[in-house]
């Protein structure tokens, strides 16, 4: 069979080009209520008074919910309050929440709530927080109820410290000729899918709570709301259709609590609540921000002997999901270069800045700028080509990672390759800087990435296969199809393994946390590798049973029998055999007599070894293998206006194998635009209130069509033994590189060293003047 | 969403729609005159805008014509961006307001509503401040026509129930040469950092701008020392620029300070292009 690797057109394709498809704001009732969020409008302020007299007696108005304590909530600390009480951390805190008959009417009555405040001090940046002598974000952070590896200060603004100790940092000083030490930022941003979040809440009768919600983890959404409110997790529903673009901030869960608890307010009525843009961007979490200190040592080859690395995250006024992100920067904390003796500590920081999500590459983007401009810069000191200084210090099996996972052939991709590829594909040969006229000049950027998936070690998925009649498969896995094309790749996955028609498996697009198999989170690149493996663990199953009812039938041993086409048969006589839909629904002889029954197919699949760091060295293991990647861009500077345009992007990443071309260039290419929207333009403005100045499209903007470069991608194939046909992750890795290979370019271009993201021309203007 | 009730009128005359307005006034509605739209509604949800009463001017006749009148240009206040820029009667204003918003959205943004715009770029009055145009409004005291740069100080100074219907533009200025350059923050898409247009009259040149001060303008003063041509260019530009109205802007876009870098540049490339140095 050869359907692994085609570009199978995604199923779901005719629904989502038609406008067909639907999504959970498309789903309505006449009984349904709308739920209005009212939001800080301050980054840090005490509430004095919440007056909502004039706001209950709006016409339509069925409940407000204001000023009450509701328990806290918050996956490794529970700090924070579904609705503010006391003070307020953020702009865009949810304050108060409005039910009425109509959304117009919530809207109308929340406008009429008032709320007194006192300002206070405000935290701006994770660096400040980190002073002594900082504003307390949380003052009682001592007594929040926490995660048994988390690592809260009380007294402090930390909300946990990760900590990577490996070889001798003298040893290493003492082996370098040369030190590069240079500090990076960037404030948060926003993730800004085109489907702004929307939560659906529902509590029947007998007490059933129904949740439909835009989610990348209903499965969570599950745990999560029987944890923090006591209910018996049988009773939690929770649905996910499509989910229109995620890339991580709908891995949090915030919206689904205000649902439920509106819902709740109004005897079990179903309670919708759909952001708008500006509260989407505002209230729901954001994309982490970091301050970063890098210090690199090296020989006179340029051979990194030693690192001291502090990250310091921006976890905005609540940990969530940024002790996870915190962690996640220290494992990998690096970049992708053999590093024997480490030093780092990774630092998650309360601030008064909207609170982080998952970004897709969770916390890889953000570090690599900072280690891939270091990287840069230690070329540059020591006169070696950047490509060269990285192929040098790649890391690669037989090496160790910074939390001392030994590398082998199988859980590290082939970086050396990618370079190498990388090399030909941007024809690095040409040189770095190719001058147009007196203004204009083109330069090229490179850099390099690696990640794991920091997932939970227990992290289970699942996988489903019923028969229809006539012989076809219903394939049924809790992976969200949030446009990844994943689902469809799954299908291709089992069409292999069965070596059948494609188009003969139908796949369920909708997860129901009821009767679809659990599924961890949409997360992390994991979709295929951990519901891939369970599929496969399923196809096993089907094939099973398959081969034992057609041996009872044809009168031959199980291990005589081949499966094809949709057909058990006889190896050696493939025209003897049976067709599935004689067999699937059991088989019954001429005389009525019935044998088999129906064939349910079921597989699972759980993370191997994977450990809790050790809280003093972090060594452990944290994730199952390293997909590496080798970025370049090529930008045309104006050396006097210090404006530039995107010429060309490439990135190659080593994918093991490539399930699905189009849906892998898709991938890896939508990834690239994202990386250079983040890197060229994408940050939030505050002011000294800590307020967002741009919650809207008109002032926050992603990469708009036509401001794209022509974009490169190839790929290297080194198979990951332990995943589907040897599939590695890849849709977050394009995004990795972008802000370093951009900074790099630009660097060089300007003449100056960038250190901070959005890399806008006012940000290279502003470098330049202070630097003469 | 918009958080507020309004009653919407469509009048097909100018007649009714300024009794209309009149009407509605009276009965304390806070009447808008709108055509294409786009504020009514992008600001009203963010409730930067209210109104009881919106009259929709799309159906008037006179506010759709676009056409040569004797010497001068004539083009209705509501009609969209698009279509003046496929039509393209006056390259100066194409090349403006094809850099307005975005493709879709300029389907919908009229000339009028963006010369009377709420945010304050206001980018097409710039072709007609540089053209000396003539802009022709209506209101309860019957219709009028006067020098736009009489009537336009930051905004077009309308009286109670006036609106624009058309601006006329002499012919020799529709097709004088010009440069018109928006630059933004970063790339192709968003407000202006600043946006400069200039028309060459003979040796004259004139320059207009949006995006430097929370309005746009034109300033003789500035003019004058752009044309001195006894000076270089250089020494022209530093004058001109510490002849600039204020404040400058200082917001999400850029700071003060580096949108008079881009000025200083801007307004070099002017005169180098349009051949004054």
């Amino acid at each position: 069979m050869d359907v692994i690797g085609r570009s199978i057109l995604r199923k779901e394709s005719q629904d989502k080009v038609t406008g067909r498809a639907r999504y959970t704001h498309d789903h309505h009732s006449n009984t349904m209520l709308s739920g209005k969020v009212v939001i800080s409008p301050y980054g840090h302020a005490k509430i004095v008074k919440i007056d909502t007299i004039e706001a209950r007696n709006m016409p339509g108005v069925k409940a407000i919910l204001a000023g009450e304590e509701f328990p806290l909530t918050g996956e490794d600390i529970r700090d924070r309050p579904p609705l503010a009480v006391d003070k307020v951390r953020y702009h865009g805190e949810a304050i108060a929440l409005v039910i009425a008959d109509t959304p117009g009417q919530a809207k109308k009555a929340a406008d009429r709530i008032k709320v007194q405040y006192e300002l206070l001090p405000v935290v701006h940046s994770p660096t400040q927080a980190f002073q002594k002598d900082a504003p307390m974000v949380h003052e009682r952070l001592g007594e929040y109820i926490k995660e048994k590896h988390t690592t809260p200060v009380p007294g402090t603004n930390i909300a946990t410290h990760i900590k990577i100790r490996k070889g001798n940092m003298e040893k290493g000083w003492t082996e370098s000729v040369t030190t590069v030490e240079a500090d990076f930022s960037f404030p948060p941003s926003d993730h800004v899918a085109m489907e702004t979040r929307c939560s659906i809440a529902e509590i029947l009768p007998d007490g059933t709570i129904k949740i439909m919600t835009s989610s990348q983890a209903p499965f969570m959404v599950k745990q999560l709301i029987a944890k923090y409110f006591n209910e018996d997790i049988g009773k939690i529903i929770v649905e996910t259709p499509f989910v229109g673009g995620a890339f991580g901030g709908k891995a949090s869960v915030q919206l689904e609590i205000l649902a439920y608890l509106g819902s709740k307010a109004v005897g079990g009525l179903p309670v919708k609540i759909l952001n708008s843009r500006e509260e989407d961007i505002l209230m729901s979490p954001c994309h982490i921000g970091l301050d970063a200190k890098i210090k690199f040592g090296a020989d006179h080859l340029g051979i990194i002997k030693v690192a001291e690395i502090r990250y310091l995250w921006d976890s905005g006024a609540y940990s969530d999901k940024a002790i996870d992100l915190t962690r996640a920067g220290a494992v990998d904390c690096t970049g992708p270069y053999n590093i024997e003796n480490l030093w780092c500590d990774s630092y998650c920081m309360y601030t008064n800045h909207p609170y982080p999500a998952p970004f897709r590459g969770f916390s890889h983007s953000e570090l690599s700028f900072a280690i891939e401009r270091t990287m840069d810069l230690l070329a540059q000191k020591l006169q070696i080509d950047p490509l060269e200084l990285r192929y040098r210090n790649a890391i690669m099996k037989g090496h160790t990672t910074p939390t001392r996972v030994l590398l082998n052939q199988s859980n590290v991709g082939d970086l050396q390759k990618c370079i190498v590829r990388l090399k030909e594909l941007i024809s690095w040969d040409e040189g770095q800087v190719k001058e147009m006229n007196n203004r204009l000049v083109r330069v090229k950027g490179i850099s390099c990435s690696w990640k794991t998936s920091t997932i939970d070690p227990n992290a289970p998925s699942g996988v489903i296969l019923t028969f229809n009649r006539d012989g076809s498969i219903n394939l049924m896995s809790g992976v969200i199809e949030i446009g990844t094309g994943t689902k469809t790749v799954l299908a291709q996955i089992l069409a292999e393994r069965l070596k059948m028609n494609v188009d003969n498996i139908h796949v369920k697009m909708e997860v129901d946390t009821q009767t679809t198999p659990e599924h961890w989170k949409t997360v992390a690149s994991r979709g295929i590798y951990m519901a891939g493996r369970a599929l496969l663990e399923a196809a096993e199953d089907v094939i099973n049973q398959l081969r034992e009812i057609a041996s009872i039938v044809l009168r031959a041993p199980k291990e005589d029998l081949e499966i094809a086409d949709s057909r058990v048969f006889l190896r050696d006589n493939p025209l003897m055999g049976l067709h599935f839909q004689d067999i699937c629904y059991g088989y019954q002889y001429p005389n009525g007599n019935s044998i088999g029954g129906q064939i349910i197919g079921t597989g699972n699949f759980i993370m191997r070894h994977l450990t809790h760091l050790d809280p003093e060295t972090g060594a452990g293991k944290p994730g199952p293998e390293w997909t590496v990647a080798a970025y370049g861009v090529e930008i045309e500077f104006d050396r006097r206006d210090f404006t530039y345009q995107l010429v060309k992007a490439a990135t190659v990443v080593d994918i093991g194998t490539v399930l699905n071309k189009k849906a892998a260039l898709g991938q890896v290419m939508g990834a690239m635009s994202m990386g250079l929207a983040f890197a060229g333009r994408e940050t939030f403005y505050f002011d000294q209130l800590g307020r967002v100045l741009n919650p809207q499209l008109r002032t926050y903007r992603p990469l708009h069509y036509g401001e794209n470069p022509e974009y490169l991608v190839d790929f290297v194939h080194t198979p990951d033994l332990e995943a589907p046909y040897g599939a590695r992750g890849v849709g977050e890795h394009g995004l990795l590189g972008m802000p370093g290979a951009l900074g790099n370019a630009l660097s060089v271009a300007a003449g100056v060293s960038l250190h901070h993201l959005p890399l806008i021309p006012e940000l290279i203007w502003k470098t330049k003047e202070a630097k003469s | 969403m918009l958080p507020f009730d309004f009653e919407y009128y469509k009048p097909a005359s100018l007649k009714e729609a300024i009794d209309l307005y009149q009407t509605a006034a009276k009965n304390r509605k806070k009447p808008m005159f709108i055509s294409g739209g786009t504020e009514l509604i992008t600001l009203g949800r963010i409730n930067l805008v209210h109104t009881e009463a919106v009259i929709d001017l799309k159906d008037i006749a006179e506010c759709m014509v676009m056409q040569f009148e004797g010497d001068y240009l004539v083009i209705g206040s509501t009609l969209s961006l698009t279509k003046i820029e496929e039509t393209n009667h006056f390259p100066l204003l194409t090349k403006t307001a094809s850099e307005v918003a975005d493709h879709t959205s300029r389907g919908k943004i009229t000339l009028g509503g963006n010369i009377c715009a709420q945010i304050f770029y206001r980018e097409t009055v710039l072709p007609f401040l540089l053209a000396d145009s003539q802009v022709v409004i209506v209101g309860p005291s019957g219709i009028k026509v006067s020098p736009i740069n009489n009537l336009f100080h930051e905004q077009l100074q309308l009286g109670t129930g006036e609106f624009l219907i058309q601006v006329a533009t002499a012919k020799r200025f529709v097709t004088a040469p010009f440069v018109s350059i928006k630059r933004r923050q970063q790339w192709d898409t968003g407000y202006p950092l600043i946006t400069v247009a200039a028309l060459k009259i003979g040796e004259e040149v004139r320059v207009a701008l949006s995006g430097l001060c929370p309005f746009p303008f034109r300033s003789k003063k500035v003019e004058t020392l752009l044309n001195n041509r006894e000076w270089p260019i250089e020494d022209r530009v530093n004058s001109a620029l510490s002849e600039l109205p204020g404040p400058i802007l200082n917001d999400v876009e850029g700071s003060a300070e580096y949108r008079l870098f881009v000025l200083r540049n801007l307004l070099h490339d002017v005169l180098e292009v349009l051949g004054a140095s």
